[in-house]
């Protein structure tokens, strides 16, 4: 059981990353959610599309990074209370993908802190939202 | 490939995967929903003595089989019979390697029977019979 | 004499499976092998007669009383081929075990051997696509 925290606003979120993401790590979600989009599986339908050369991930595994990212600055999963994200641009294998984010409030009497956090690929906006932890 | 010189004792022409890739095992996983963590989890590999190499599924190795005898068929649509047994795990990294010979001929009904086999590594992998369509 | 033996002739609910293109080109990308959106490989089978069959592996586990953890392996697979199997298609499928022998080897103890037969055709067709005969191997400790 993780202790009680310290956070301050303004308080950068330590950053999380994925160097390069991975197309077979694509593949496997896609098997996983039995989803048949075929811009997740097939880099000539990516091609086709105008989308590049890569396969695009899917918003489930993006939104999992995120919320990793929240996780580890609570101090554990028990610690997140909640998340509200937007999908701003697609993801795509080979990306760098990097969440970061800053304390915005802090409520003492509820022990809770509200961060703003917002992901990155290659430098584009990826993600943008919001999670509330527990200090 | 032609068939029609087809010759009892012939060798079939190997399939080789140099090395066995772990990571598709972990789609292959989750498309056949097999929970079994032999296949992916490097720590429950370890804890049986297999190191860090999961164990490839059969679909797979039975799949890498059928393709080893339709392409010296000459395509899908003339396999007739494949039936096999298996015979030892394939590992992540293991060198993956089918071979078969020509075991009968029948002209007059148009197809021939093979002796195939798979060996990881050297290792007994699948061992069976095909039974495929003769060119016309 | 399998206890189990009785088993022979026990159906399998069967149904309809159709092969989705998306699992048909990841089944063949997986397996490193030039995936396309109009061939789904023969290896297939497997899978097309699994799902087809109405079961799944731990319905036949629970059928034999057996868990992940009994060490249960593949036996001996065999498929008949009538015809291409098809991305996109439907599958009529009937299923029913075919005998379960207990029998005992040198290395692997004593064991029943359960086999099952699946017969798959397209939806609507007199004709079959492929006939997949699959046997189990279930270990028992001597004298269970």
């Amino acid at each position: 059981m993780t202790a009680t925290h310290e956070f301050h606003v303004g308080q950068r979120v330590a950053p999380f990353v994925i160097e390069s993401v991975e197309p077979d790590r694509i593949k496997t979600v896609a098997a996983i959610l039995q989803d048949p989009t075929p811009t997740h599986l097939d880099p000539a339908v990516t091609r086709a599309r105008g989308m590049g050369e890569n396969l695009q991930t899917q918003g489930a595994l993006n939104m999992t990074w995120f919320v990793e990212a929240a996780m580890r600055f609570a101090g554990g999963a028990d610690r997140l209370v909640s998340f509200n994200v937007r999908f701003l641009d697609n993801v795509f294998a080979g990306e760098r993908f990097e969440c970061t984010g800053t304390v915005t409030a802090i409520d003492a009497g509820a022990a809770r802190a509200e961060l703003e956090l917002m992901a990155t690929a290659n430098g584009r906006p990826v993600l943008g939202g919001t999670a509330v932890i527990k200090t | 490939m032609v068939t029609r010189e087809i010759q009892v004792g012939q060798q079939l022409e190997p399939f080789v995967i140099d090395s066995v890739d772990p990571e598709p095992m972990k789609t292959m996983a989750a498309i056949l929903q097999d929970p079994n963590p032999i296949h992916f989890d490097t720590n429950v590999t370890r804890e049986l003595g297999l190191g860090d190499h999961p164990v490839n599924q059969g679909p797979t190795n039975l799949t890498w089989l059928t393709e080893f005898v339709q392409r010296f068929a000459g395509g899908p649509d003339r396999l007739v019979t494949l039936k096999v047994r298996f015979l030892g795990n394939v590992l992540g990294g293991d060198r993956f390697e089918c071979t078969g010979t020509v075991t009968a001929v029948d002209h007059d009904a148009g197809v021939a029977e093979l002796e195939v086999g798979a060996t990881s590594d050297g290792r007994p992998a699948l061992g069976g019979t095909a039974v495929i369509k003769l060119a016309d | 004499m399998s206890d189990y033996g009785h088993l022979a002739g026990h159906r399998f609910p069967g149904g309809t499976y159709t092969l989705p293109p998306w699992l048909s080109w990841l089944w063949a990308d997986a397996c490193k092998l030039e995936p396309d959106w109009r061939t789904a490989h023969q290896g297939l089978a497997y899978l097309v007669a699994l799902r087809g069959a109405g079961v799944s592996i731990q319905d036949i586990f629970d059928l034999m009383d057996a868990t992940a953890d009994s060490g249960v392996v593949f036996g001996e697979f065999q498929v008949d081929y009538h015809g291409v199997l098809r991305p996109g298609t439907t599958y009529d499928c009937e299923a029913e075990v075919v005998e379960v022998e207990r029998k005992s080897g040198r290395r692997a103890g004593v064991f029943d051997k359960l086999t099952f037969q699946v017969k798959v055709r397209e939806e609507g067709s007199d004709d079959m696509t492929i006939v997949c005969t699959n046997s189990w191997i279930f270990p028992r400790a001597e004298g269970e």
